[in-house]
């Protein structure tokens, strides 16, 4: 069966480590699904070879049926692919709202020069992206904090920004890496709800990189499990919580 | 206003076009370019081949200064855009260490063109005119009107987004080597039209006048007047051009004090004067707005604790 | 062949000095990641302080020696602390560090102007005019001994940083500052080390300089040479720096010496512009990718 995205025997190699092994899956449209491993299984390095941040060494990426390896980041970008970071990066000296105004540049066509001579076509198209940033900030509850500098945010905030600023592309595909790190149980919760809620209104596809099994088991349909950078596993929650390998990875031999 | 004062503000007004497009390549987008001195030899040698007089020892082709201007400032973008194409896609430093080397090659290279007077320099026409206060007016006004045009933009945008997080703006979609470029291009262009202005007032160029104590000074005053600030390059320009002059005794001791205010500036205010704000009605007013809503925060945190606490 | 010979020797002597300056400036760009452009003003002070060693001091060479190294090390220390550290503390972008080296930089240049003045000084001579003859061809005592001190500083320092505990801490840093500081090493210490390291290959590489040539306050501006010829060998690789700065010295002398020394200095800049388009990683240099 294929899926909105496939990976295929995608092998990364920095000297001589592996750190993803021929590892293959793939994610059902519509769907969430989630990627987990201990630390270090290689789930951030294939975001990054997912979305051209690392180029193959061996393997391929589809994307809607079409091959997307290694091209450059900005192209997978265009073609519906957008991401969260780890660790935040957002921009940080820049507001709310500005974040998510400089990515919603996309849904603008006018070039340069008319923009340089405030040409007619600047104006409607600009007043257009300003109009779709307010919405996005409103509909993600950001639109009372829009002028605060995004560094001064709350972390929660700015992991929410952060989510908010990869929505303005208008995604098929939305990869998260790691949404909850430092987040406790309410937040948690509160991200687990927004997620859903992205994914039913936005009608994308999501693909999650979690720890907090609690998240990953009640919200993710299907599951791949990684481990040092090979797929240990793929399959439901209950399928992979009653796995013996999935266990032992997490918890070494003799635990349960 | 008498001729010394004038001269100083046709200065500064010279200054203020090459800054302007430093402050979009290093303010706005984030590259740090250590040669732009050689962008404004270029247009200067440029537009003075095409102004000069052809009754003269060395002759140009005697065109109008507007000519001159679009020449020079084309010739320096074309040459930035080489510059671009083999240094953009590579780390920051090579991309420092090439323009450090660009405009010392540059200087170097007219050095040895005997043809436009080598070393020895090129005198381009008899007397200067203080009414070309007004065409370097005019195109401060153009340039300013363009850079400020272009950052208010969504491409003004994702130069500040690869300023503030290259990666980030990779994966937001931002095609940042096109971007760069761009931004190389236009602070060239600037550069050169300014390098034709100088030469058009100092009546004479030679390479000495585009050397690596140009370029910085270009540099000191985008950083001083606050990096992602047009109205800060503004004041930056006119107040380092005047300063020299006013304080003319402390000629030797100026760009060491030039140099310890750069590293004060760095680790206690990099902002400068105004970082990433305007002396426009809406620039005071996205300030005034952002402290607003820092302050709502730090209430409801506070707020927020107290609450905490009592439970 | 005797013409070859001779600018071979010429140009192995002057890139002994070079790769001096571009392996001082590659340590630091290997721990911190960014280019110390205030590495030529120390350069350049190491020339002076030799040269008052000798000339108002009178000390004898091995003491004024002494004194110039051992004082830009100090010289390089307080740049960092001054001029870096509090950006480093603050986590600041690579672009304040940049920055803030130029001002550091020009600081230095031209504060020498303002006190010293900027007219070119002679180094007293110290070593006899005379070449030693070895069969046709006449070596220079000044350029035999800057390969031979020049050679044995950087063996020296091969050995420090493969032999010593010390040196591997700089080396563990350099792959990896954050692990490393969570082993247990002082990275703080280790700045301080790679700094004063580079501040005295700095002083030797100034000093010897002067005595080539003369002393002026933008001998600074040489160091746009070691930083080519340490892109030429590869960014970060110290091996690279070396044989970047070797192979830069004999290019150019062979230029000036068979084409015209107008060109001597524009070689350099056409071999930057090589490098960039052909293999931006130069001879011994790696690619690296940025870690998301």
């Amino acid at each position: 069966m294929s899926g909105i995205l496939e990976v295929r025997g995608l092998t990364k190699r920095f000297g001589g480590l592996a750190a993803v092994d021929n590892v293959s899956f793939s994610v059902r449209e519509g769907g969430i699904s989630g990627l987990i491993g201990p630390n270090g299984a290689g789930k951030t390095t294939i975001f990054n070879l997912i979305t051209g941040v690392y180029k193959v060494t061996e393997g391929s990426v589809l994307f809607a049926g079409s091959e997307i390896t290694d091209m450059e980041p900005f192209r997978i970008a265009d073609r519906g692919i957008t991401r969260t970071f780890q660790n935040i990066r957002l921009f940080k000296n820049l507001s709310v709202y500005e974040n998510v105004l400089t990515a919603c540049h996309m849904s603008a066509k006018y070039s340069i020069p008319e923009a340089l001579f405030r040409l007619p076509r600047f104006v409607r198209e600009e007043k257009a992206l300003r109009a779709k940033a307010e919405d996005l900030l409103a509909i993600m509850g950001l639109t009372e904090r829009r002028d605060v500098q995004a560094n001064n945010l709350p972390y929660g905030l700015q992991r929410r920004l952060e989510i908010v600023r990869a929505l303005a592309l208008d995604p098929k595909l939305l990869l998260l890496d790691e949404p909850a790190a430092g987040m406790n149980p309410d937040e948690t919760e509160q991200l687990m709800h927004l997620i859903a809620g992205i994914r039913e209104r936005f009608k994308l596809t999501v693909l999650v990189i979690e720890h907090h099994m609690d998240l990953v088991m009640r919200l993710c349909e299907s599951i791949v499990v990684l481990n040092f950078g090979q797929k240990l596993a793929e399959g439901t929650a209950d399928e992979i919580r009653g796995d013996p390998r999935v266990v032992e990875a997490y918890l070494g031999s003799g635990g349960n | 206003m008498d001729n010394y004062t004038l001269g100083i503000l046709m200065l500064a007004g010279i200054n203020l076009v090459a800054v302007l497009g430093l402050s979009l390549l290093t303010g706005f987008t984030g590259l740090f370019s250590f040669g732009h001195a050689g962008f404004m030899a270029i247009g200067a040698y440029v537009g003075a081949f095409l102004t000069v007089s052809p009754a003269r020892d060395i002759p140009g082709l005697g065109l109008p200064l507007v000519v001159g201007i679009l020449g020079g400032g084309a010739a320096a973008g074309l040459v930035s855009w080489l510059v671009g194409r083999i240094t953009l896609n590579l780390k920051g430093d090579y991309f420092c260490i090439a323009t450090l080397g660009f405009g010392e090659a540059t200087r170097l290279v007219f050095n040895n063109v005997q043809r436009f007077g080598g070393s020895r320099g090129w005198p381009l026409g008899a007397t200067r005119d203080m009414g070309d206060i007004w065409i370097i007016l005019a195109v401060d006004v153009v340039a300013i009107l363009l850079v400020a045009n272009l950052v208010r933009s969504r491409h003004g945008r994702n130069m500040i987004a690869i300023r503030e997080e290259e990666l980030a703006s990779q994966v937001t979609g931002i095609d940042v080597f096109r971007y760069k470029m761009v931004s190389l291009v236009i602070s060239a262009v600037l550069a050169g039209a300014a390098g034709v202005l100088l030469g058009n007032y100092l009546t004479f160029i030679n390479p000495k006048i585009f050397n690596l104590t140009k370029s910085t000074e270009l540099i000191i005053i985008v950083i001083f007047g606050g990096l992602g600030s047009i109205s800060g390059s503004v004041l930056g320009a006119l107040l380092l051009t005047a300063l020299p002059e006013v304080l003319r005794f402390f000629e030797i001791w100026r760009l060491v004090f030039y140099g310890a205010a750069v590293i004060l500036i760095m680790i206690s205010r990099p902002q400068g004067l105004l970082g990433g704000m305007e002396l426009t009605p809406s620039g005071i007013r996205k300030i005034l707005a952002e402290r607003r809503a820092r302050l709502a925060l730090r209430t409801e945190a506070a707020r927020e604790a107290s609450e905490g606490g009592a439970r | 062949m005797i013409q070859f010979l001779q600018q071979l020797t010429n140009g192995l002597s002057i890139g002994s000095v070079y790769a001096l300056m571009a392996v001082g400036y590659s340590l630091v760009y290997s721990i911190m990641n960014f280019s110390n452009f205030a590495h030529g003003g120390v350069i350049m002070l190491g020339a002076y302080f030799g040269f008052f060693g000798l000339t108002a001091f009178h000390l004898p060479f091995a003491a004024a020696f002494l004194l110039a190294t051992v004082g830009t090390a100090l010289v390089a220390i307080i740049v960092e602390r001054v001029a870096y550290k509090p950006l480093r503390d603050r986590k600041a972008p690579f672009l304040y560090f940049i920055i803030s080296a130029m001002g550091a930089s020009m600081f230095l240049e031209n504060f020498v102007i303002a006190t010293i003045g900027p007219n070119p000084k002679p180094y007293p001579p110290i070593i006899p005019r005379e070449p030693i003859a070895i069969g046709q061809l006449a070596l220079g005592r000044l350029d035999l001994i800057m390969f031979l001190v020049s050679a044995g500083c950087l063996a020296l320092l091969v050995l420090f940083i493969e032999r010593t505990r010390l040196g591997k801490a700089i080396q563990a840093s350099a792959y990896n500052m954050k692990a490393s500081a969570l082993m247990g090493i002082n990275t703080d210490s280790v700045v301080i080390l790679v700094f004063a390291l580079g501040g005295f290959l700095a002083g030797v590489a100034g000093v010897f300089y002067g005595m080539k040539y003369m002393v002026y306050p933008t001998i600074g501006n040489i160091t746009l040479k070691s930083f080519i010829a340490a892109v030429f060998g590869g960014l970060g690789s110290l091996p690279g720096a070396v044989l970047g700065s070797v192979l830069l010295g004999v290019i150019e002398t062979l230029v000036s010496g068979y084409l015209s020394s107008q060109y001597r200095d524009l070689i350099a800049f056409v071999i930057l512009i090589g490098v960039l388009i052909v293999r931006p990683s130069g001879i011994m240099g790696k690619t690296i990718e940025d870690k998301a």
